[in-house]
């Protein structure tokens, strides 16, 4: 392990077939199932507004990002699968039965077009700068080729929030009401995505799998968006919110972790819901998965 | 007699500089890559007001791309000293066809995005060992885009398709 960490340091890359010890295979492995695992629930709640979109332009947006998460699921599975520790399958078959994690954020409920943007808007770019943070050193060869594709789709979506924010912040007071409502119901679990400050011991760390703490991430994110939507005119639901004019920097209120951890152990706000219809959808689509075997029109891949 | 510099050849000169703003236009999925090499400028039209307008054809008709890109044209071509509006036209034909990339943007996706582009019916290559590739899945993040998997080292690409 010493001499693996050694090579890690000095900027060195795994390649799907090197010899790594196993729990850095592991911790890697989980690393990009949890991040498959996300990108799957979130391309099932963007489809979900796929007929509810006001307007063709935002219909168009939304259809090609269900298609990017999607996407990004897949080839986030391949290269979770290479690993050789669970087949595709096996990871969306516990996904779907609930025995699995998937990001805070799909844990919640999509309730109005303004909860949309807010998403877009602020969810997207939380993610964004998580996954930025692990491009920027990953040891991990090919989880971080498909990142550097994965994150100039995700600045783009970024650029479809911005759009969808102005054009909300711009309209009338019932739209503007609805997107601080939606700001309201989505700056926590935003800023929980980040998670809790990082462990002194983070492995992710000392790895070269995340290059920055949690705290820093999240730190930098407020930072941003709370000027952002001040300027807009919209509020920060966090009564401890502050401005430390000596730091020159915004100073979020404490967090409660509790909301975080129910939807680590799957029992969020809109996990039952949530995990239910993935699993009813995955269901009704047997057939299709067996007419494809049967006619053998499929690689072994998709089958395993 | 000395060759006064004519009408004509200020609107080449014009041409000429709304062109190269079109080309410093990006993909918005692909920062570093231009919408020129990637083939979608068809035609280039300036009239002597200073009108311009721009024919650009989208690598699919429902991509989700079109109103940014059209907007970053906008922008870009008005920045030329004598143009004095510009619009973009999106063509329905002729069609996007991964025959359009230039080879500049094929060695860039190969080597910044590991993205493959598959011309004619040829079989696509690794861009990390250059192996043949097989077919996953005909769609990946994007409809011109298909997954594959390397024959001789495993990578997953994806494949830019017409």
């Amino acid at each position: 392990m010493d001499d693996f960490e050694t090579f890690l340091n000095n900027g060195g890359i795994v390649e799907s077939d090197d010899a790594m010890p196993d729990e850095y295979r592991l911790a890697v492995f989980r690393f990009i199932e949890l991040h498959a695992n996300s990108e799957q629930m979130g391309g099932l709640t963007e489809r979900d507004w796929i007929p509810r979109t006001p307007g063709l332009r935002h219909k168009m947006a939304v259809i090609a990002k269900t298609q990017d998460e999607f996407g990004h699921a897949h080839l986030l599975y391949m290269v979770a699968a290479d690993m050789g520790i669970k087949s595709r399958r096996e990871m969306i078959e516990e996904l779907y039965a609930g025995k699995s994690r998937f990001h805070n954020v799909f844990h919640y409920r999509a309730k109005t077009w303004g909860h949309q943007v807010a998403i877009a808007f602020l969810v997207d770019a939380a993610a964004l700068a998580s996954q930025q943070a692990v491009f920027k050193n990953c040891s991990y060869g090919p989880y971080r080729r498909i990142l550097k594709r994965i994150i100039s789709e995700e600045g783009f979506h970024m650029r479809l929030g911005e759009d969808r924010m102005m054009r909300i912040a711009q309209g009338t007071k019932m739209q503007r009401d609805m997107f601080q409502q939606a700001i309201n119901d989505w700056w926590w679990p935003a800023l929980q995505l980040f998670g809790p400050d990082s462990k002194p011991n983070d492995m992710l760390l000392r790895w070269h799998i995340k290059s920055e703490r949690n705290e820093v991430l999240r730190d930098r994110w407020v930072q941003k968006f709370v000027p952002m939507l001040q300027s807009y005119g919209f509020t920060i639901p966090d009564p401890g919110l502050r401005f430390d004019d000596d730091a020159d920097r915004w100073v979020a209120g404490p967090i409660d972790w509790e909301p975080l951890k129910k939807t680590f152990a799957n029992v969020g706000p809109d996990s039952a819901r949530r995990i239910g219809e993935a699993s009813t959808h995955w269901e009704e689509s047997a057939w299709v998965r067996q007419a494809l075997a049967e006619n053998n029109t499929v690689n072994e891949l998709v089958q395993t | 007699m000395s060759l006064a510099k004519g009408p004509a050849i200020d609107m080449l000169r014009l041409e000429a500089q709304v062109h190269s703003a079109v080309s410093s236009v990006d993909d918005p999925e692909y920062p570093g890559i231009s919408i020129v090499d990637l083939g979608l400028l068809e035609t280039i039209q300036v009239n002597d007001d200073g009108s311009t307008v721009i024919g650009l054809i989208p690598t699919f008709s429902g991509c989700p791309a079109l109103a940014i890109i059209a907007d970053d044209v906008v922008a870009a071509v008005q920045e030329v000293a004598d143009v004095s509006t510009c619009t973009v036209d999106w063509l329905s034909s002729p069609a996007w066809h991964a025959d359009r990339v230039s080879h500049e943007a094929r060695s860039c996706l190969e080597r910044k995005f590991t993205v493959a582009v598959q011309i004619g019916q040829r079989s696509t290559t690794c861009p990390l060992c250059a192996s043949k590739t097989v077919e996953q899945s005909m769609f990946g993040p994007s409809r011109c885009r298909s997954v594959h998997t390397c024959t001789g080292c495993g990578e997953t690409v994806e494949v830019m398709r017409g």
